[in-house]
């Protein structure tokens, strides 16, 4: 029987049509999407210029050199090879360029995600200084900046996260991890986090009675990578919080630990790019949400390193999203 | 009182804020999106006297906030407050039309200080029209007369509001009649930028200006590029 933690209504990321194999995160970007677009429509419109002229060259060279075959092979291939030589050039380019951009996002993100806290925690406590406040409001500002604290260690804590998750030959620090156990923790850990006491977020199945899903891994590795799912899934619902947890075995030696949320989802499009590292959705209802780009891309790069996977399935936008990390259990 | 709108979605920065700005007085009202800014802003009764506008909202960014606001012919003073301290994305907030920017983390009694700084050019300007008009502050050539103090210009009869900046740059421009000024001189003595950094929002603003002065903008006569230099502002350009 799976062990299922509801979870509070949560994110955005739906369960549905597709199953995407991750690849990213959320990031805002401050580069206007107008000019991004200018910029890679330029140099593939350019690609496709050349190719076409090369085609239109190489297709009258064939025409007018048709008798003599030895020149028309050697053209023939010679051609070929140029095409070919435009076509990566193409590609190479595009594919600087969205490098380009999502540098540039995350760097804004980043900067973003560090100065908003430090200015709050800066006003509150040049507040507390200079101004005559009674205890009830010194109180108040103090959780604010607590608030404001936590958010910026988390966000160091991402970035170093995603540095060290992101080379492979990093080695992890193993051992048994007690999936279920590991997966109340965070529940707790996010409930206390968002004073939650009414439910939001839920274990809605689970393992059968005295079963256990141990696994061999990293425990501060994999602790963030479910944390991270728990975030998202939060974070993404809107006003209206309900997440759902799951741990099931989808196999022999395979267990899951599965994030379900009903809150704005992704369109079929968005499925294989979410754990793209800085990648992030666009849209007006994402927007709203702050960021760095890597919070489901450290989920990715966990999952891999442990030789699991993670994926989500989503019905589309406004329908809710479910995230899934899959890992191997350890052989008894 | 004075009554200030707040642009910020962050929720802690806004209640830091409003909470600073009322126990000095002024009367605030929160915005957390550009639309919802704009709402406030294009229509206010009574006006707003002062905007704090972040740049990093979702959907309108304030940068565009802030050159609406401009193009619908509101000239209220707007303090741009943002992570984005870089010397271009000053540049970028000046050449859409704020009067000052304010990189974060920010000390809160400089933001009082530009905050007091801003109202009280205001409150001059509003007094204008009572008072006589110091002759310093008022400069004419070629039939055009810009008022420093009141921030207009007026040409062929029809007067302009300025924001600030343009007017900064007006009166370096004037002050230095005859001379050519540096793009750098330009950044460093009127904009306070002392980076090494893109100086194309310098000519944008230059652009605006000549659109503003210039019967034909694309042959200025009183506003010249100096190859090489910058520009020159000339008050009698020969015929």
């Amino acid at each position: 029987m799976p062990i299922w933690i509801q979870t509070w209504t949560l994110p955005l990321w739906l369960s549905g049509r597709g199953t995407a194999r991750p690849t990213s995160g959320i990031l805002k970007t401050m580069v206007p999407a107008g000019q991004r677009k200018r910029s890679v429509i330029f140099v593939v419109a350019l690609g496709v210029v050349l190719i076409a002229v090369a085609v239109a060259l190489n297709i009258t060279w064939v025409v007018s050199n048709w008798r003599s075959a030895g020149l028309l092979v050697l053209g023939v291939l010679s051609f070929m090879v140029l095409i070919g030589g435009l076509s990566l050039n193409t590609i190479f380019l595009v594919r600087e360029i969205r490098r380009n951009e999502q540098h540039d996002a995350f760097i804004n993100a980043v900067t973003h995600e560090l100065k908003t806290p430090l200015a709050s925690i800066r006003l509150y406590l040049q507040t507390l200084q200079q101004r005559d406040l009674d205890r009830a409001k010194q109180q108040e500002f103090i959780d604010i900046m607590l608030a404001d604290g936590e958010r910026l260690q988390s966000t160091i804590d991402q970035v170093l996260l995603a540095g060290s998750t992101g080379g492979s030959r990093r080695p992890m620090n193993r051992s048994d991890v007690d999936l279920v156990e590991m997966v109340r923790e965070s529940m707790r850990l996010v409930g206390n986090r968002h004073h939650w006491t009414t439910g939001e977020l839920e274990l809605a199945g689970g393992l059968p009675e005295g079963e256990q899903a141990v696994v061999w891994g990293d425990p501060d590795e994999l602790k963030a990578a479910i944390m991270n799912l728990l975030d998202n899934a939060v974070k993404y619902s809107g006003d209206r919080i309900k997440v759902f947890v799951n741990i099931v075995k989808t196999g022999a030696r395979k267990v899951s630990v599965q994030v379900k949320d009903e809150g704005i989802g992704i369109g079929e499009d968005e499925l294989k790019r979410v754990f793209r590292r800085f990648y992030r959705i666009p849209g007006r209802s994402t927007a709203r949400v702050k960021g760095t780009g890597l919070g489901l891309s450290i989920v990715h790069a966990v999952a891999k390193r442990h030789g699991g996977r993670a994926y989500v399935e989503s019905e589309g936008e406004g329908r809710g999203s479910r995230f899934s990390i899959e890992l191997p259990l350890k052989v008894q | 009182m004075s009554r200030i709108l707040v642009v910020e979605d962050e929720e802690h920065l806004a209640t830091g804020l409003r909470f600073n700005l009322e126990l000095e007085g002024h009367d605030v009202t929160v915005a957390d999106t550009g639309e919802a800014a704009l709402a406030h802003l294009v229509n206010p009764a009574p006006p707003y006297d002062l905007v704090l506008l972040d740049v990093m909202l979702p959907g309108t960014d304030g940068f565009q906030v802030v050159r609406e606001l401009r193009d619908a012919g509101r000239f209220v003073p707007v303090l741009m407050l943002t992570a984005r301290g870089r010397a271009e994305d000053v540049l970028t907030g000046f050449e859409a039309g704020a009067d000052d920017y304010l990189p974060k983390p920010f000390d809160l009694p400089i933001l009082i200080a530009r905050v007091r700084g801003l109202l009280r050019r205001r409150e001059w300007a509003r007094q204008q029209p009572e008072t006589e008009t110091s002759p310093a502050s008022v400069f004419e050539f070629g039939g055009r007369k810009i008022d420093f103090d009141a921030q207009e210009l007026e040409v062929n009869g029809e007067t302009r509001s300025l924001t600030l900046m343009e007017t900064n740059l007006l009166r370096y421009l004037v002050r230095n009649e005859g001379k050519p000024v540096s793009r750098k001189a330009l950044l460093e003595e009127v904009w306070g930028v002392r980076e090494d950094t893109d100086t194309r929002a310098i000519d944008n603003f230059i652009v605006r200006l000549r659109r503003y002065i210039e019967d034909e903008a694309a042959r200025p006569r009183f506003l010249v590029t100096v190859r090489g230099v910058g520009y020159r502002f000339t008050a009698n350009p020969e015929e």
